[in-house]
């Protein structure tokens, strides 16, 4: 379970239910049981008020532990659930309408017993462009009367956030296709289903055909500053030159066309507009097809709330966020995530098995090897961020910008591999993170008897034969474990990332259908960096922070799903092995 | 093992044996299979075992260049012969040309490439008494016999023709200002001349008053026209004026006089204003200013050599303070000249010239003048070379000092830095302009790690060493195999999760609640000895029917309740003993301002990283003290605690000192919380609601924006290199440790 790297504290995973029972665990029940027996043995007076404090320690080590999950849970599911809307009609007559979001009580005002009861609420009020402002505080002596009124409509949009208030037109162009809420309502569906499809043509469109040829006109780009700095005959120049300008007119050709066709789709996705009125009477006109979705949360039963819940779900994690990370999904900050772990057991691997290999089986045992297992047990101890500036400097400055200087000189200064991207991102992470494989792999390797390796010598096979056929595998569930634990390391591992490669939004992500399909150089979105962005650099944060809190739980559910995976398998592995190697 | 020899046959028999030992054998392919796999094996492994340590050397050498101080060679030297004595020199950037002035008042540019005059410009003046480069300026200032100072701006226009760089000095024609209305030759003098053209010029008249003459353009935003106005101030000097200076903004005059006096006026449209004086020993002999305007690099007739800038004194007065402090020359300073890249400069004596850097007192380099009779010097404007002129001579040199601000004082000691009243710590790396002067100290930085360790670790160790003792010797096997994972859990929690959780969360809450966190610490150990006393009350056969340890999960509840019960009365608590409202109480009492994201909120959500950390270890400590030292004392007659405390607990110390020192590790390393957490602002004290900036939260905020090879950069790894060594060596001594303990039980 902990992330710890030296063998003992790895070995701490090894006490769990179901573990076999070895000699020192049969040891230790002897132990445990006389130990126990004495228990009901009393205390003085001193020593039980100390032992209960050292009791309530570890209470409190379990409350924190509850808490913190639970606080996170909580919020991070609630994120997705659809609350009433309320309407506040103030003394002074101005009417508020949006999500009740907090209460405050402050008894320290006025000190008296009763004024402990809630006395500001704060509002959801969306309508930031209108309002500007996602909030307001109310003094809940001010209000006069609360109402759910059931023709209240939520939107929510692909720009500027929620909006809260009733429909009030359909139209398009200058005819009004229907008024009145309860019409406008009716129409509003089936119109904005086929707006929605419109949506995904246009972004499709976006993203497939323009997307190929943007990237055709950049590779032609650099082709023809390639040939610049080429040593070629000029004559040969100014014919391949010719060939290339012919290449790009043509692809230019292809874009104006796809150009002019996209803006022909845009027209007609913007064609039919909303009309909506805020509860003061203001009205707004927006394209219906940046709605994202059109609700009444007042009238909604528990079923479609729920069904709400899962389609919102469904959104946050294979959505494209929206308003810079603010809305939306966080598909790409996932995707690159997994990706970048993957690409970093790729690369830890085989470092990890090679050393502990090495370590164990090959290199002689002595005082130099015991003093390097050591040194790499507590290179893991060392703070992450220290890799991170290693990987700046090794990977991104020396590395990327040798690798950049000989293949890639067409696009400099613009740096290719000579900037953070995933490739470096992960390479960092497998060196933060393989003295956590070396040390579980070599514990795998010192647990396999040496009667069985010597049974494989004895019956003539060679000393690689053995440790292939015989050693590696009866080892193999303390290199998976150890795999595991330094992915679940991985993913959640921000500070040395912040450095080598990730940022805010990337605009592609570093695997598509374009060649090479893999693109290593790029930068990528990471979770653990999105709730760090979203939660301290954006502009909204009051209005982020449950966005956050969902991610936080994603990310965590990912990690201890990891890390109870590595644990289950070990012990199963183990098992499966204690019958048939040893 | 096997192998076989290729000897040719020589009866039947043997090739019979030969041909079954060949079966025998290990065919040769396995074994060179086997061969080859040990090759890629070690190979593999080294390699990899060696690239991971090679990390820590890779740091060494990215901070290496630091240590290193200035390299200061001769370079190339021109010889110009049929020119009279040369007063003033300087160069362009590139370093390919050099103009020189001599005393007829003739500029000539030469090309270092081949030392060939491609510019001789005509007589500017009668003749020269002295000449100088006034500080960050590209341009000749010199006195003349008849009481005038002339300014003559030197530009080099660049242009490319093809690959070669072709440059050609500017046109301008010089300013003239006139000083001494009789017309005598000038004394002392100082000039100033900005891009504008805006002139500003002091000297003292041969009758030892004081001149300022200037010359202000107003540009005409419409129309472009200039239209120039002059003007001139005459005041009688407190002593006899042997240097002046005037700084580029124009609004500063320093003085040296023979009786060893600093004067300082401060200019209003070049009318001297209020004057300030210090006084520095000996007659002064050289000033300059240093890159900013406000140090005064002064030099004497002694020697000696020192920086002065004006400190605010309490209240409102200023005074000039001696701050910085040279190794003398053996004689009289002639010249200083600042560089324009930093707070270094140049001082030259009759034989002896060096290279200082201010901010960290720093001598980089001291030599030999290269040219006899030193009479002009300049240090390039990128801090590459500089140019000694001496007779028809001009001699290059070449400085390669790369990082001057680094000394082991300026990184961990107090230094003066400019506008300071004394000299303190600070850390704070770029400013607002070019001019600023950085100031690296790790010191505050150092603080702020072990502020943030100290609190986090001030609630981790009693959580989780005393959480492990109680859960290894006084719960129940089957209630410890599912408590002991759900705490260790705690360790995979993502650092960033924490964070966001402590400064958004948390932080603003526990502002709202600091009396209740009083509270909790007395209230919270209260709720459980009560519950414990009323557990202890129940039948004892009620009792019974549970495994130890039940009334450890029964605390839960208790602590939760108390908790609530201290946010409930926390509002009552802060009236009676905060006076209504803790802050400004803190405020009144202490002097300690609070922040909201501060070193409480760090501490609990850092503490919370490393609790699991020391729980596991310490707990593995507890559990491996061998069961017969425990059974001899429970033998014995000891009871349970004292047991635990006089038996199980000096044994398994060793290992709880290794716990407590990895979460010391994990602590001092920790980035995102503490990033999040805290304001980062690096600021030095231990006020536990004020915020702190850490080695790594630092380097986390601000490599992004070092340039690559920077002094920051650089810098930014050194503390990186100190995090490496401090949890590297941390780690090894506790592993040592535990590995010793383990040794010592396994002999019991």
């Amino acid at each position: 379970m902990s992330l710890l790297p030296t063998p003992s504290r790895i070995s701490t995973v090894d006490r769990v239910p179901g573990a076999v029972e070895s000699g020192t665990a049969i040891r230790r029940k002897i132990r445990t049981t006389k130990f126990f027996g004495d228990y009901r043995k009393r205390s003085g007076a001193v020593g039980q008020a100390l032992t209960w404090l050292c009791g309530g320690a570890l209470a409190l080590n379990l409350l924190l532990v509850i808490l913190i999950m639970g606080l996170l849970a909580y919020n991070g599911l609630s994120y997705f659930w659809q609350k009433d809307l309320m309407e506040l009609t103030l003394k002074d007559g101005r009417r508020i309408l949006g999500e009740l979001w907090s209460e405050e009580k402050s008894a320290a005002e006025t000190g008296t017993r009763a004024a402990a009861a809630i006395d500001r609420i704060r509002l959801k009020i969306g309508n930031r462009d209108v309002g500007g402002l996602d909030f307001v505080w109310i003094d809940a002596k001010d209000i006069a009367r609360r109402s759910r009124p059931a023709d209240v409509v939520m939107l929510e949009r692909l720009e500027w956030g929620n909006f809260y208030g009733t429909m009030a037109e359909l139209r398009q162009g200058g005819q009004v296709l229907a008024a009145g809420p309860e019409a406008v309502w009716k129409a509003f569906g089936p119109l904005h289903e086929r707006k929605l499809q419109d949506l995904h043509r246009i972004e499709k469109l976006e993203k497939g055909e323009i997307g190929d040829v943007n990237f055709q006109i950049e590779r032609l780009r650099l082709a023809e500053k390639k040939l610049d700095i080429e040593k070629v005959s000029d004559a040969e120049r100014a014919r391949r030159k010719a060939a290339l300008e012919r290449e790009v007119a043509v692809a230019q050709g292809r874009y104006d066309r796809l150009a002019a066709r996209l803006s022909q789709m845009r027209d007609r996705y913007q064609a039919e507009t909303l009309v909506m009125k805020t509860v003061d009477g203001e009205t707004k006109e927006m394209p219906v097809g940046t709605v994202v979705r059109a609700i009444r949360p007042n009238v909604m039963g528990s079923l479609a709330k729920l069904r709400l819940y899962g389609s919102r779900g469904v959104e946050f994690v294979a959505g494209d966020p929206r308003e810079s990370n603010t809305e939306g999904g966080i598909f790409p900050a996932i995707f690159g995530t997994v990706l970048m772990v993957f690409l970093m057991s790729f690369a830890v691997a085989p470092m990890g098995v090679l050393a502990a290999l090495y370590l164990r089986e090959y290199a002689k045992q002595g005082p130099l090897v015991r003093m390097v297992r050591i040194a790499v047990n507590n290179l893991a101890g060392v703070p992450s961020i220290v890799f991170g500036m290693f990987g700046l400097a090794f990977f991104v400055y020396l590395v990327g910008g040798t690798i950049d200087r000989i293949f890639y000189p067409e696009s400099l200064p613009a740096p290719t591999f000579g900037t953070g991207g995933i490739l470096w991102a992960a390479l960092t992470l497998a060196l933060l993170t393989v003295p956590v494989v070396i040390v579980a792999a070599e514990e795998g390797l010192a647990a396999v008897p040496r009667i069985v390796r010597e049974g494989s010598l004895a019956l003539g096979a060679t000393k690689f034969e053995t440790i292939r056929r015989v050693v590696v595998p009866a080892a193999a569930p303390g290199i998976l474990t150890g795999m595991i634990l330094a992915m679940a390391r991985a993913a959640g591992e921000v500070a040395p990332l912040m450095i080598v490669g990730m940022v805010k939004l990337a605009p592609t992500l570093p695997l598509d259908g374009r060649p090479p399909f893999l693109h290593l150089e790029r930068k990528f979105m990471h979770l653990g960096f999105h709730i760090f962005d979203v939660g301290f650099q954006s502009p909204n944060v009051e209005a982020t922070t449950p966005l956050v809190f969902a991610t936080a739980l994603l990310l965590i559910l990912v990690v201890t799903l990891m890390n109870l995976v590595a644990i289950m398998l070990r012990n199963h592995l183990r098992r499966k092995y204690a019958g048939s190697a040893v | 093992m096997a192998t076989s020899p290729d000897s040719p046959a020589s009866s039947p028999a043997d090739s019979r044996l030969r041909e079954r030992n060949r079966r025998r054998e290990t065919p040769r392919k396995r074994l060179v299979a086997d061969r080859a796999a040990r090759w890629v094996v070690s190979a593999g492994g080294i390699g990899v075992i060696a690239s991971i340590l090679g990390i820590l050397i890779f740091i060494l050498a990215e901070v290496a260049p630091l240590l290193f101080s200035a390299r200061v060679e001769a370079g190339r030297k021109v010889t110009l012969p049929e020119v009279g004595k040369i007063e003033a020199v300087l160069s362009d950037d590139y370093r390919t040309h050099v103009a020189t002035l001599d005393e007829h008042g003739v500029v000539r540019v030469v090309r270092m490439r081949d030392g060939k005059v491609v510019y001789t410009s005509e007589a500017m003046a009668p003749t020269l008494l002295a000449a100088t480069v006034p500080p960050q300026t590209h341009a000749f200032a010199a006195s003349t016999s008849d009481g005038r100072v002339l300014l003559k701006s030197m530009g080099f226009g660049i242009s490319f023709n093809g690959q070669e760089r072709v440059v050609t000095p500017d046109e301008t024609p010089p300013v003239f200002l006139d000083l001494d209305l009789q017309k005598r030759p000038l004394g002392a003098f100082a000039a100033q001349l900005d891009g504008d053209g805006n002139a500003l010029a002091a000297a003292a008249l041969a009758d030892g008053r004081l001149a300022v003459a200037r010359r202000s353009i107003e540009k005409n935003e419409m129309t472009g026209e200039a239209t120039e106005s002059l003007g001139r101030a005459e005041l009688d000097a407190p002593g006899r004026i042997t240097a002046l200076v005037i700084d580029p903004a124009q609004k500063n005059l320093y003085a040296g006089t023979a009786a060893g006096d600093l004067l300082w006026w401060t200019l209003q449209d070049g009318q001297p204003g209020d004057l300030h004086s210090a006084n520095a020993g000996a007659p002064i002999t050289a000033l300059t200013l240093l890159l900013g305007g406000r140090s005064l690099a002064v030099g004497q007739e002694n020697g000696a050599l020192s920086v002065w800038f004006p400190v605010n004194e309490s209240g409102d007065t200023v005074r000039l303070a001696r701050t910085h402090e040279f190794p003398r020359h053996p004689d009289a300073i002639r010249r200083i000249t600042p560089s324009q890249r930093d707070r270094g400069f140049l001082a030259a004596s009759g034989g002896r010239l060096g290279l200082y850097f201010s901010t960290a007192d720093r001598t980089l380099w001291t030599g030999t003048v290269p040219v006899r009779d030193v009479a002009a010097l300049f240090y390039t404007p990128k801090a590459d070379g500089a140019y000694v002129a001496g007779g028809g001579e001009v001699a290059e040199i070449d400085i390669h000092n790369p990082h001057p601000e680094i000394t082991a004082r300026s990184l961990f000691g107090k230094i003066w830095y400019e506008g300071y009243a004394a000299p303190a710590w600070v850390w704070q790396s770029s400013g607002g302009s070019d001019d600023f002067e950085p100031k690296l100290s790790l010191t505050p930085l150092l603080v702020g790690t072990l502020k943030g360790t100290f609190y986090s670790l001030l609630l981790a160790i009693p959580l989780g060493v005393f959480g492990a003792m109680y859960i290894s010797q006084f719960m129940h096997p089957a209630y410890k195999r599912y408590v002991k994972p759900m705490v260790e859990i705690m360790a995979s929690l993502p650092s960033v999760v924490l964070g966001f959780l402590a400064g958004l969360w948390l932080a603003p809450r526990i502002e709202r609640v600091v009396p209740a966190l009083v509270l909790m610490a007395i209230g919270l150990p209260l709720c459980i000895l009560l519950a414990g006393f009323l557990w202890s009350r129940l039948p004892r056969g009620f009792r019974g029917r549970f495994p130890a340890g039940t009334e450890a999960l029964l605390f839960v509840f208790v602590l939760a309740a108390g908790a609530a019960l201290c946010l409930r009365l926390s509002a009552g608590f802060e009236r009676f003993a905060f006076a209504g409202d803790f802050k400004t109480w803190l405020f009144n009492a202490t002097g300690l301002g609070f922040d909201q994201r501060n070193a409480v909120v760090v501490g609990l959500a850092m503490g919370f990283a490393v609790i699991p950390i020391i729980f596991s270890i310490a707990e593995d400590a507890f559990s491996n003290v061998p069961p017969n030292l425990v059974a001899g004392s429970l033998a014995l007659g000891a009871d349970r605690w004292q047991t635990v405390t006089r038996v199980v607990l000096p044994s398994a110390s060793p290992g709880i000192f290794s716990a407590i020192m990895i979460g010391f590790g994990r602590a001092v390393g920790e980035t995102m919380i503490v990033l999040m957490a805290t304001g980062n602002t690096p600021i030095m004290d231990w006020n536990p609601f004020n915020g702190f900036r850490t080695l790594s939260a630092n380097i986390a905020v601000e490599i992004p924006e070092a340039p690559h090879g920077g002094t920051l950069y650089r810098t930014l790894f050194l503390a990186g290199l100190l995090l490496f060594i401090m949890t590297f060596l941390v780690n090894t001594v506790a592993e040592i440790v535990r590995q010793r303990l383990r040794e010592r039980y396994t002999q019991i």
